[in-house]
């Protein structure tokens, strides 16, 4: 992808001198959130920037741009969003039982120190989420560790958002982890070893001896390392990273870890338990942005189609890889949320609308624009020539200034 | 964890049983006397160590923490083999939990040695108000089938200890008695039993170390 080139442009400019190195990582940070919001207002939005932007060094940098990004990047509609679920969705469904006894037992996926009526009441939200999306996609089966992906998103976006975001994620990325079996699931594992395979042939043929196999990775895989990380900021830094990447980036992701401490394992005895043991241990250490810019080089280098033909991958069908695709292109037919705010208001207007009418996402099926819109058009194009002139930071600001909440401004300025 | 430390066996046990009955306590209370109220759910397979004393004899524990819920079996099947001791928990609150040792008995079987000792274990007895399954019958259960019985509380550090140092204690009965055919000793035990020599305190197995 292109982001290589961006992410040097970046961080040249912040080491040039050591002086000024925290003035100057802000103004990248600025840089930055500029960019990120130029590209929500472009229309159709910019989504190759905003990809960019979540895979680059420090991800979307906070929860108020995720709210704004995460959606995008995964081409749910913020103004069109599904209802709060009612409380009968628990009534003789078949997961309730595991999903509660699951979800009461993850008291540390919330931050320390929330209140406890808090905290609860984000749990019974949590457990309404997760029968939701089952219930309305049949062919979806819950696993455990589903939980820790689906409180990520209920902690960042809140209940409706999470809902859509994650009944997105779960037809697409999260989709072979769905299946009634663990085929598939074991399908994706089988990727690593022909990874670690490319980059370091001696370790290989270590884990290979020592017949670990790949379930030290299977937690990681599944909840996207939500259920071993302790640190909830960089679950946050990840799930930037996986939010915008192929679907297989969470088991590139494991094969770095495991060549990071590639010292490590071929220290230990080439023994199934004990190297099992250090790698299914996950260092709370690692460093993040490192292994982050490690695991997109190494997707780009050795994509999932070359280890497939190494490796006889291919043979299975991986429902998530084959529709990987189409997702994608989807994704760069969305409005911007401006467009999309004033659609849902002119629907209502004209009696159309409600929570559940169907707006229009993708612009080969978007009806006439009228005027009023067209004229907006113009004057949107109009600032963005100025800001050329006179400066980037200010008028983007300027621009949209009321699709954004008051603390992101403080982070501007 | 204790993998430098001198030893006569290593004997491999799995803990099998329906979600939420406490094995992963059970683990934690036996290997570091801990107990936590919020312990994740176990995805996959989750390992621990702890060596004791037998009489004359340093037995290395190596215990494996199984996911309870049937979508992970096809997973954490493949780690009963090799496998000389279980302990199959069920919940005493939960009947369910107990309705289904038959299955766990008989996936266990499938899997691992003829001989592996197995031990019915009831756990939860700090919540005795709560009880469901009634201890006469599991003791009956485990009668008819051959296996050990115990009834414990992880939260309460109530008879951990005692099962797993019976477990260990049977295992070793069996492999030293001969019970077992010479063929299944091989199987059975991780390493052939190999008497701890003097001055070498390393006993792990050179061939495959990454030089």
């Amino acid at each position: 992808m292109k982001k290589g080139r961006k992410h040097q442009q970046s961080t040249g400019a912040r080491v040039n001198g050591n002086a000024q190195q925290h003035g100057e990582h802000e103004s990248w940070k600025k840089l930055k959130l500029v960019e990120i919001h130029q590209a929500l207002n472009c229309d159709p939005v910019d989504i190759e920037t905003l990809r960019r932007a979540a895979i680059s060094e420090g991800g979307l940098l906070t929860d108020e741009i995720r709210r704004k990004v995460w959606p995008k990047l995964l081409s749910v509609n913020v103004y069109n969003l599904p209802a709060k679920p009612t409380k009968d969705i628990r009534e003789n469904h078949k997961d309730f039982n595991q999903v509660l006894l699951d979800v009461r037992r993850s008291m540390k996926r919330f931050p320390r120190g929330m209140r406890v009526d808090e905290r609860q009441v984000l749990q019974e939200q949590l457990i309404d989420i997760i029968l939701v999306v089952l219930q309305k996609n049949p062919a979806l089966h819950y696993y455990q560790g589903y939980h820790d992906i689906v409180v990520t998103f209920l902690l960042v976006v809140g209940e409706r958002m999470a809902i859509a975001m994650v009944e997105t994620l779960s037809n697409h990325h999260l989709r072979d982890f769905m299946d009634p079996t663990m085929d598939s699931t074991k399908h994706i594992l089988n990727y690593l070893m022909p990874i670690l395979e490319q980059v370091d042939p001696q370790l290989h043929d270590f884990m290979l001896r020592a017949e670990v196999g790949t379930i030290f990775a299977l937690s990681w895989l599944i909840t996207w390392y939500g259920h071993v990380l302790s640190e909830f900021r960089h679950v946050l830094r990840l799930y930037d990273f996986f939010l915008a990447s192929h679907p297989l980036m969470a088991i590139y992701f494991a094969a770095v870890i495991v060549l990071h401490r590639e010292k490590e394992v071929k220290q230990t005895e080439c023994d199934m338990a004990m190297v099992h043991q250090l790698l299914s241990k996950i260092p709370q250490d690692l460093p993040y942005e490192e292994l982050i810019t490690q695991a997109h080089c190494l997707f780009t280098r050795y994509p999932p189609s070359l280890l497939a033909k190494r490796a006889a991958l291919q043979s299975r069908k991986s429902i998530t890889i084959n529709c990987f695709k189409a997702f994608q292109t989807a994704t760069q037919q969305q409005r911007p949320d401006s467009v999309l705010r004033r659609q849902l208001l002119q629907g209502r207007a004209r009696g159309l609308g409600g929570p559940d009418s169907q707006l229009v996402l993708s612009r080969d099926t978007q009806p006439n624009q009228d005027a009023n819109q067209a004229a907006n058009q113009l004057v949107k194009m109009a600032v963005w020539g100025i800001s050329a002139t006179l400066g980037a930071a200010a008028l983007a600001v300027a621009q949209t200034a009321l699709d954004w909440a008051p603390d992101f401004f403080m982070q501007l300025f | 964890m204790g993998s430098d430390e001198a030893y006569n066996f290593v004997f491999k046990v799995v803990l099998i049983g329906e979600s939420g009955v406490g094995k992963s306590n059970l683990l934690s209370r036996f290997t570091k006397n801990e107990f936590n109220h919020d312990s994740r759910t176990t995805i996959g397979v989750e390992f621990s160590t702890r060596t004791i004393q037998l009489k004359s004899l340093i037995i290395k524990a190596q215990i494996w923490d199984t996911a309870g819920l049937e979508r992970y079996r096809a997973i954490t099947s493949a780690y009963y083999r090799g496998a000389v001791g279980a302990l199959l928990v069920y919940d005493i609150t939960k009947h369910l939990t107990y309705e289904s040792v038959e299955r766990w008995l008989k996936e266990l079987y499938d899997h691992a040695d003829p001989h592996i000792v197995v031990m019915l274990v009831g756990n939860k007895t700090d919540l005795g108000s709560e009880r469901s399954v009634p201890t006469e019958d599991a003791k009956d259960f485990a009668e008819k089938n051959g296996l050990l019985f115990l009834e414990t509380s992880a939260l309460e550090s109530t008879n951990v200890e005692t099962a797993f140092q019976n477990v260990l204690g049977e295992i070793h009965r069996k492999v030293s008695s001969k019970e077992v055919t010479r063929g299944s000793i091989s199987a059975v035990s991780l390493s052939s039993p190999v008497p701890r020599a003097a001055g070498d305190p390393e006993e792990k197995k050179p061939c495959c170390r990454n030089l």
